[in-house]
This record gives C-alpha cells, sequence and structure tokens, in this order.
C-alpha cells in the first residue's frame, strides 16, 4: 500500500490550485447519478470524501449535510471523511468525491480504481486528465461527464440509459 | 404546468424505425432522469433516451403534471395549447389532430403511439382519440415531435408523432381514483392503478367510462340534425404486466379494450355517426446486452368500425428488433427491422374478398457528435410493401380485378438534423426530412355502391395510387432569455406531393371505360406550408407562470379542382394565424388556470349527403377556459372546469357541429 500513498502524500504537498467548492446542489446530482452505477444493490450508499488541509472545512460541511443521510433521489448517502494521505483506506466506499489538490491527484484515483470506487470531482479537468471517473457541474445547468478509460480502470460501469445521456470521453 | 420545447442540442436525431418508439420508450425511469438533469427527459425522438435540451427535433414534452391543470378531458384539448398544433373538435369526441396544417376530417398525418404500440386506424391512418386506452390520470408525459418522421417511426408520421407514455408500474405503486360530473349529462369515472410484487413483477389497471351529449349539429348541416341527440360513450380497460427476468433482461405485457360511440368527420367531409371496438395486445423483451439495448417486440391491433357506410374489420399485426449502441464515446447506433402484417375485410360491401398488405422494413440511424457544439444525425429507412387481395371484386361494378391488387410498393425516407450551439447563445437545428404518406386499406381496397339519381355508381380503392410523399425543412432556436423566462421558435416548411386518398363528388372514371362510373381514391396534387412558431415561458419565482404562443402557417394548394375530384382545400381548412396564452397561480391549497386560444378563419368543406358539395365560413374563434383545484388534502382534491367557458350553447368552429361549453366538477383522489 506504501507505493500508493507516497505519490498521493506528494500531491499533497504541492501547492494547492483554486477549486470551485463542492456544493450541496452538486452532491445531489453525484448522488442521483450514483443510483444508476451498477452492480450495488440497495439504496444506501457511503461516499468517501477526500481532502487535503485546504478542503477540509469543505469536507466537513459536505459531511455536516450528509449527516444522518441525504436522500437523493433513489439512494441515501452517508459520508465517510477521509483525509488525503489516507487515500488507501478507500476500501468500501461506493464513490470517492474528491476535493482540493485530491482531485486531479493521480495517487488518489489509483488507490481508488484499486478498490473499485468511482471516483467524482467538480473540477471537470480532473476527468478529462483521466484522474477521476465522473465529472459533474450541476450550475448554470446539469453537466455529467464520465472518462470512460478510468471508469473501465475502476472496474465502474452506469445503466445503458444513463450512460446514453451524459458525455462520455 | 412546465412547457418543453425541445430542440437543441447536440446528440442523437433520428433512431431505428419501428412500431417501437424507442427500446427506451416507457423503461425510462423519468422522475428519476428529470430530478437528477434539471429537465425532462425522452425516448421520443430518436429512440435513445435524451434531455430535452439535447433533442435535435422540435418537440414539446407535455408532463403528467401538466395535463393535471388543463381544464381539458381528453388528448386533443390539451394539444390545442401548443404551438404549431392544428384541432378541430368535429364532435365531443373527435377532435383530430394534426401539426402545421389543417386538422381535416380522419387526419391521416399524424402517427400516434400508446407506449409504443401504434394506435392510430390502419383503415385510414386516422387516429380515433376517443379510442384510445388511457386515463389522463396515469400519463407520464406526451411527446409531441413535430415534422416528418418517417425514417424514425416509419408511414404515417409526416407531419409529426404523438407518443404518449403512461406510469412505468416497475417504478412504484400508485392509485388514483376520479370522478366528474357536468353539464350536458357529462360523467366521467376514471380509476388507474399500480402495483408491485416484490422486486420481479409489477401490474398496471385502468378504467375508465365516459357518456355525455354529443354537440349539437351545424344548422346549415342538414347532414348533421339531430347530433344533440346522440350520447357519447366511451369504455376503457387496460391490464399491463412487467416482469424482470434477470436484471438486465425485462418483459413487458399489455391487454387493452375499448368500446366508443361517437359523432364525426369523415374524411370526405360527411357528418356521421360511428361505433369502435378495439383490442390490443403487446409483448417486448428488452435486454442490455454486451451488443447494445436489444429489444424485441410486437404488438397486434384488432378493429371494428360501425361506419356509417359499413362495417370494417382489420387486424394489424407488428413484429421488431432493434439495438441501440455507441461506439467509441462519440457515435451512437440504432438498427432496426420490422415486419407488419395487415388485414381488412372486404368492406364496406361484402363479397369483393378480404385484403390487406405485407410490410418488411429496415432502418439505421447514425449520430456523431463532433464536438461540444456541433452534432450530426442521420437516419434512413426502407420500406417494402406487398398488396394482396383473396376475391375479385364484381367485375358488373368495379374497375378492378383481383389481380389488380398485387401491387407492390417500394420507399425510401429519411432524417438529417444538425444541431449547433454557438458562441452567442442558445441552439440552433437546421433539419430537414423525408415523409411518406403510404396508402391505406381505404385507398387500396375499399368497394361500395352507390345509388344517384337512380343510377348505380360505385367508389373504390385504387390499387394503382401512390404514396404521398411530404419533405419537411426547418430551422429553429432556442435560448433562454433570462433565468426565467425561456424562447423556442422554428421556421418551417413543408410540401405534399401526390396527396392521397380522396375523391369528390364527381366520378374519375366512366363507361365505356368501365361498366359502372367509379369514385376512385386517388392522388389528388400537391400542397405545400410555410410558416413560423414562437414560444415564451415563463416560470418566474412565487406563484404565478404563464406561456404564450403564435403559430403561422401559410398555405399553397395545387390541388385537384375542389367539388370536383376532391373535397379538400388546404388553403381554406389551414386557419394562417393559432395563438395560445396561459396564466396559473399555485397556492399552498389552490390552484388556478386561465387559457385563451385564438383560431383564425377559415373555409371548409362541407357535404351533407354525398355529392353535395360547398365551402362555409368559419370566422375567428377566441375561446376561454378556466380551472380551479382545491386541495383538501394529500389524497384528496376537488376541481372546477370550465371548456370554452364563453362558447355558450354552440359556436362553430368546423361545418359539422357546434362546439359547445362545457362545465364539470371533479373529485378525485390519489394515494
Amino acid at each position: 500500500m506504501r507505493f500508493l500513498i507516497l505519490p498521493v502524500i506528494a500531491g499533497a504537498l504541492i501547492s494547492t490550485p483554486a477549486f470551485a467548492e463542492t456544493s450541496q446542489r452538486d452532491l445531489e446530482v453525484i448522488g442521483r447519478a450514483l443510483g444508476f452505477m451498477e452492480g450495488v444493490s440497495g439504496s444506501d450508499r457511503t461516499v468517501a470524501i477526500v481532502y487535503d488541509a485546504g478542503s477540509e472545512a469543505e469536507a466537513q460541511a459536505l459531511a455536516g449535510a450528509m449527516s444522518g443521510g441525504l436522500s437523493a433521489g433513489r439512494v441515501t448517502l452517508n459520508a465517510r471523511l477521509v483525509p488525503m494521505a489516507d487515500a488507501g483506506s478507500l476500501s468500501g466506499a461506493h464513490a470517492a468525491v474528491l476535493l482540493g489538490s485530491a482531485s486531479g491527484n493521480a495517487g488518489v484515483f489509483s488507490a481508488a480504481s484499486s478498490a473499485g470506487v468511482m471516483t467524482v470531482s467538480t473540477d471537470m479537468g480532473c476527468v478529462e486528465s483521466g484522474q477521476c471517473v465522473m465529472g459533474v457541474q450541476s450550475a448554470p445547468s446539469v453537466r455529467i461527464v464520465v472518462n470512460r478509460g478510468a471508469a473501465d480502470a475502476s472496474s465502474v460501469s452506469f445503466a445503458a440509459a444513463f450512460a446514453m445521456m451524459i458525455e462520455e470521453i | 404546468m412546465k412547457k418543453q420545447i425541445l430542440s437543441t442540442t447536440a446528440a442523437v436525431l433520428a433512431a431505428g424505425l419501428t412500431c417501437q418508439s424507442g427500446a427506451f420508450a416507457q423503461t425510462l425511469d423519468y422522475t428519476a432522469m428529470s430530478e437528477l438533469f434539471g429537465e425532462p427527459v425522452t425516448a421520443g425522438a430518436t429512440g435513445a433516451p435524451q434531455r430535452a435540451s439535447d433533442v435535435p427535433a422540435t418537440m414539446v414534452i407535455i408532463t403528467g403534471e401538466d395535463i393535471r391543470r388543463f381544464p381539458e378531458r381528453d388528448i386533443p384539448g390539451i394539444l390545442r395549447h401548443y404551438a404549431g398544433m392544428d384541432v378541430t373538435r368535429y364532435g365531443f369526441g373527435d377532435g383530430q389532430v394534426n401539426i402545421r396544417g389543417a386538422a381535416t376530417g380522419y387526419t391521416p398525418r399524424l402517427l400516434v403511439l400508446v407506449n409504443g404500440r401504434e394506435v392510430y386506424l390502419d383503415s385510414y391512418g386516422y387516429t380515433a382519440w376517443a379510442t384510445l386506452p388511457v386515463q389522463l390520470d396515469e400519463i407520464q408525459q406526451i411527446e409531441v415531435v413535430k415534422g416528418a418522421q418517417s425514417a424514425l417511426y416509419g408511414f404515417n408520421a409526416v407531419s409529426g408523432v404523438v407518443n404518449i407514455i403512461t406510469r412505468n408500474p416497475e417504478l412504484g405503486n400508485y392509485a388514483t381514483a376520479r370522478v366528474d360530473g357536468g353539464t350536458d349529462s357529462y360523467t366521467d369515472l376514471s380509476l388507474v392503478a399500480a402495483y408491485g410484487f416484490g422486486d420481479r413483477a409489477s401490474v398496471r389497471f385502468s378504467l375508465g367510462s365516459t357518456r355525455a351529449d354529443e354537440f349539437g349539429g351545424y344548422p346549415g348541416n342538414t347532414g348533421a340534425a339531430g347530433f344533440g341527440d346522440v350520447e357519447f360513450s366511451r369504455d376503457t380497460l387496460a391490464l399491463e404486466g412487467r416482469f424482470a427476468l434477470t436484471n438486465k433482461v425485462s418483459l413487458t405485457t399489455e391487454f387493452t379494450h375499448s368500446e366508443v360511440n361517437q359523432v364525426e368527420s369523415t374524411s370526405i367531409a360527411l357528418a356521421a355517426e360511428s361505433e369502435y371496438e378495439i383490442t390490443s395486445y403487446r409483448a417486448g423483451i428488452e435486454a442490455d446486452t454486451d451488443l447494445g439495448f436489444l429489444t424485441v417486440s410486437g404488438f397486434r391491433n384488432e378493429v371494428e368500425v360501425l361506419y356509417s357506410f359499413g362495417l370494417n374489420e382489420t387486424s394489424l399485426t407488428a413484429f421488431a428488433i432493434e439495438d441501440l449502441f455507441k461506439v467509441g464515446t462519440r457515435n451512437t447506433i440504432r438498427l432496426s427491422a420490422e415486419y407488419r402484417d395487415g388485414e381488412s375485410n372486404s368492406f364496406p360491401a361484402p363479397g369483393n374478398g378480404d385484403f390487406g398488405y405485407e410490410t418488411l422494413a429496415a432502418s439505421a440511424m447514425w449520430n456523431r457528435r463532433f464536438s461540444d457544439t456541433i452534432e450530426l444525425t442521420l437516419a434512413g429507412r426502407y420500406d417494402h410493401v406487398d398488396w394482396s387481395r383473396d376475391g375479385d371484386p364484381d367485375p358488373a361494378l368495379y374497375p378492378f380485378s383481383r389481380e389488380d391488387y398485387d401491387v407492390t410498393i417500394e420507399e425510401f425516407s429519411y432524417n438529417a438534423a444538425l444541431v449547433w450551439r454557438p458562441e452567442f447563445g442558445g441552439t440552433m437545428r437546421f433539419s430537414t426530412g423525408r415523409g411518406v404518406l403510404a396508402p391505406t386499406m381505404f385507398d387500396i381496397g375499399f368497394g361500395l355502391p352507390v345509388t344517384v339519381g337512380g343510377n348505380t355508381l360505385v367508389i373504390s380503392g385504387d390499387p394503382n395510387i401512390e404514396p404521398a410523399i411530404v419533405t419537411n425543412y426547418e430551422i429553429a432556436y432556442d435560448r433562454s432569455l433570462s433565468p426565467t423566462v425561456d424562447l423556442r421558435a422554428a421556421l418551417f416548411y413543408h410540401e405534399t406531393e401526390k396527396d392521397r386518398g380522396a375523391f369528390g363528388p364527381v366520378p374519375d372514371l366512366f363507361p365505356p371505360a368501365v361498366n359502372a362510373p367509379a369514385f376512385l381514391f386517388g392522388n389528388r396534387g400537391d400542397t405545400a406550408t410555410t410558416g413560423a412558431e414562437v414560444t415564451l415561458n415563463g416560470n418566474p419565482e412565487g406563484p404565478w407562470n404563464w406561456s404564450v404562443n403564435y403559430t403561422l402557417q401559410s398555405v399553397e394548394d395545387d390541388l385537384s379542382p375542389f367539388g370536383v375530384n376532391t373535397v379538400r382545400d388546404y388553403e381554406g381548412a389551414t386557419p394562417s394565424h393559432l395563438a395560445n396564452a396561459r396564466v396559473g397561480w399555485t397556492g399552498e391549497r389552490f390552484r388556478a388556470d386561465v387559457l385563451v386560444n385564438y383560431v383564425s378563419s377559415t373555409d371548409v368543406p362541407m357535404q351533407p349527403a354525398f355529392g353535395s358539395v360547398s365551402r362555409v365560413s368559419v370566422d375567428d374563434v377566441i375561446s376561454a377556459s378556466f380551472r380551479g383545484e382545491y386541495v383538501i388534502n394529500d389524497n384528496l382534491s376537488v376541481a372546477l372546469n370550465a371548456q370554452n367557458a364563453n362558447f355558450g350553447d354552440g359556436e362553430q368552429t368546423n361545418a359539422n357541429t357546434l362546439t359547445e361549453s362545457r362545465f364539470w366538477l371533479s373529485l378525485r383522489a390519489g394515494f
């Protein structure tokens, strides 16, 4: 696991660019999208919030929004806070919302994909670079982009109807 | 009352063909998808599931929530409030609908589907809307696709497609009971329910019964005298089962039955009373496979219509297979094949031999997203139709022998659309389509002797009739003018060559060429329509919302002379101006809607008795309708409806009946 954690830590040490914060509306879109992920039964979804030092407050706010379970369409979201340095412990989560410099970090993606966790970020650069499975934007209109290569690497697939209604790259 | 005219963006346009409007038409979880994307979703434009803003055809989606707020009791009544929709009310139950052109009697230019099953009547290609086995309370959404869509849907989809989708019982239990009572002996009972048995099986049940006094006849039409004494009746039943065979394979079965008695206008403008009895069966298997989304489906419609001129018994059996899949991340492909078999009794006169057709069709659709701003969709369909007759019409009367009915029709249709999102905002859409209006049972096999002035003549189908070809061109532009106001606009031109299926008061064939003078269902020339439509929808913060739309239509006919070989006059019968407005208010427990419609003057054909043809002028018509609903609790509501409140005992809107004001009280319980 060390070989995964080291690049994660290294990424965290790099100066963090300004990222748009993930809003509760973004979270709801992510949750509804999770309802179309294949191979998952039941309605509860564990969402890991992977954060760096600069995005800890944002992570706490999102975790607060999911406190007690956030209903989003077919599923109920429950948060698990994961510091970026602990990205190797993502196993068991259904999805990982990447905040701050965790978004676009190769080590985080590698850790998540090897654990079969669907990575998602509101930073579209993350999905475009293949370091996230999904990019989500909720305003001004909903935009969902899935990187097929990243999805395959993460053993993640979506319902056919959903896949045809989003952008795939 | 969110009204959406779709268009726009990229995505898939055309899609395979077939009798099924797309594999996802009913299986799509419309509610979940709409909540996810923040806008309506559809599979009706291309067969592929799409967001409203991505659909590359001009389209209206009317949601179940919208439907509930109209002071209307049937689907034609709802459709009349939207841009580009021509609706003529020939009787209490006979509302004919066309898109961007006159809604003549037995309008044959529109393809209507319920959950992907064709419900237009094979006899003449028209829709008797009252026979649809659907209650308004169970509709998930109504999708209207404008323009020729033959490459997507097959024959008849030349002015557009109306796809009615009921709520999927797999997605939750529900039950609604509604009782209406109103003026002119109007009563309506509606019961709909859905129930799931575990995760693997679910059923939908629907029952409806309506009674009302028909509209009175137009005083100038002696053929319509006494219509006010006719009772309109409608009874419908639908039963649907859905079964998840595996996590990725599902089976759907459906049975429906409807019986209707109504006053209506025939294709040659004769006022008539008809009885319908229609039974349908539908089944389909859908499988999400590594080869794509595969659908194998079939349906059978059994139709008995007691027309004023005879009993017509037809059946239509259709099977289709299709595959929808993506190639790479930018290409969507849909491949489809269809077989259909249509049969009719010797009609209206017996003894001439039953007749019918077999069709084989294949189609393909390709959508390519070149970039985030440009997307192209191309679709094509090939149809091969073989007609035949199993008996010889009486040679002393009819001009055709059994062998003459062995005809083959082959046609190609296409759709193409380019969608562009320019930097200056909004979405532009350039589209064209070639649609095929195929000959119907009437057109080919009709046979009826008539006596005029003591002489025997015959009305006959013509096996040599050709399909009418409709070509459509359109430029559309959609954009949000502000966060709460949306604009939808379109310029369109469509032309029909060899308009088919009409005859006039003068026979087409005379002795000695034939033994008896014969009127033939034939091709009667060309017609073209140029027009524009614009819609503004407003959904500001607060309790108010509003919508206005306007449609301009200019028709140029090059038809056989009116009153000689045809009674068609699209120039006269098409209103040049249509305008609709609506204001809605939503409070905590009270909802109110006010709707106004304007239809400019027309000159419409009238034929009180066969051979007596004239035109009747119909002045501008303005109607005002209201609805107020009080929500008693989460399960119970009561509503007062006023339809065409200013019409009183009758307003002339056509040459057969006078459209009357109708008022009714509606009590609804939902669980």
